[in-house]
C-alpha cells in the first residue's frame, strides 16, 4: 500500500507534515502496545529494506513508540484508538524522521483492514 | 582507524528522556557507513539496556566507545542491583510494575534482547549496582556499507 492509500483509507491525522510522503510504499507491519515485544519481534528480521517498508501500529503516544522505531529504522508510526501524541512526542518524530499517523481505528481493525490488503506482519526469525 | 569515547548520564524514572543516550549512539553509527545488521544490534542492545537504568534502577550512565574494530558499550547503574540474574535472563521473567508496562515497557524481554543481539557480553549485579558490558565486532563485511 502506498502511504496515501493508508491515510486516506483509514482517515489517519499526519502530525509530521514534512516528512509525510504520500508514495511511500508500506508492505509489512506490527503491532503492540509494548516496545519490548516490537524490539524482540523486529529486532530478528535479517533482511535489510523490510523495516523500511513497515508500520509499527501501536496504542502507545509517548516518546518510547517514536524511539523505538528509530532504533529499529522503522520509518512509520500509526497511533491507533483516536490517541492523540503529545507536542514533544510529535517533535521527537520531527527530529527523529520519523512520520507520525494517528486513526480512530482500534488496533485489531486497522490490523485486519491492512492484512486484507495484502499487508504482512513482521515475524519472528530465529 | 575509527576511535571514540561517549559519556551518557541515564535519569531513572525519566521516560521522556530515556532512549536519548542509544538515540544518540545510533546517529553517530549510522554516520559511519557501518552494515545495518551491526548499527541495529548496537541500537536494540543499547536501548534495551538504557531503558532498563531508567526504569529498574536509582539511576546511572552509559558509555560507548569504538577502539579499532570493537565496538564497546557500557551500561552501570547504582542499585539496587538484580537479585536472580539467571532468573532475569529468561524470556518473559519481569519485575516491572504497572507504570513501566504504561510507558511500554516490562515485557521481560529486555536482557534476552541484549542477549541475541551482542557478541560478547558480561553481567554483574550486587546490591551496589549492575554492570553490564557488550562488545560487537565490526566485520570486513560490516564496513563501508550503508
Amino acid at each position: 500500500m502506498k502511504l496515501s492509500e493508508i491515510v486516506n483509507k483509514y482517515h489517519c491525522t499526519i502530525y509530521t507534515q514534512g516528512l509525510y510522503d504520500p508514495d511511500k510504499e508500506i508492505k509489512f507491519a506490527f503491532c503492540s502496545d509494548l516496545m519490548s515485544d516490537a524490539l524482540m519481534i523486529m529486532s530478528t528480521v535479517k533482511e535489510s529494506g523490510v523495516l523500511e517498508e513497515s508500520v509499527l501500529i501501536t496504542g502507545l503516544t509517548t516518546n518510547q513508540s517514536v524511539r523505538t522505531a528509530e532504533m529499529l529504522d522503522v520509518e512509520v508510526v500509526l497511533l491507533v484508538r483516536g490517541k492523540i501524541p503529545a507536542d514533544q512526542v510529535v517533535e521527537l518524530a520531527k527530529e527523529s524522521n520519523i512520520i507520525l499517523l494517528g486513526t480512530g481505528l482500534t488496533m485489531f481493525n486497522v490490523s485486519g483492514l491492512m492484512y486484507q490488503e495484502g499487508i504482512q506482519g513482521i515475524y519472528s526469525h530465529k | 582507524m575509527i576511535t571514540t569515547d561517549r559519556h551518557y548520564v541515564i535519569v531513572p524514572n525519566d521516560y521522556n528522556e530515556a532512549g536519548k543516550a542509544s538515540s544518540d549512539i545510533k546517529r553517530f553509527l549510522k554516520r559511519l557507513k557501518l552494515s545495518w545488521d551491526l548499527i541495529k544490534r548496537v541500537s536494540v542492545a543499547s536501548y534495551e539496556a538504557e531503558i532498563n537504568i531508567v526504569i529498574h534502577s536509582i539511576g546511572g550512565y552509559a558509555d560507548f566507545k569504538i577502539d579499532g574494530d570493537v565496538i564497546y558499550l557500557q551500561f552501570i547503574d547504582c542499585g539496587p542491583g538484580i537479585p536472580d540474574i539467571e532468573l532475569a535472563m529468561q524470556e518473559g521473567y519481569s519485575t516491572a510494575t504497572e507504570e513501566n508496562r504504561i510507558n511500554g515497557f516490562g515485557a521481560g524481554m529486555g536482557l534476552s534482547n541484549i542477549k541475541k543481539a551482542v557478541d560478547e557480553m558480561t553481567l554483574v549485579s550486587d546490591i551496589n549496582g549492575t554492570v553490564l558490558k557488550m562488545k560487537f565486532f565490526i566485520r570486513e563485511e560490516d564496513k563501508n556499507v550503508g
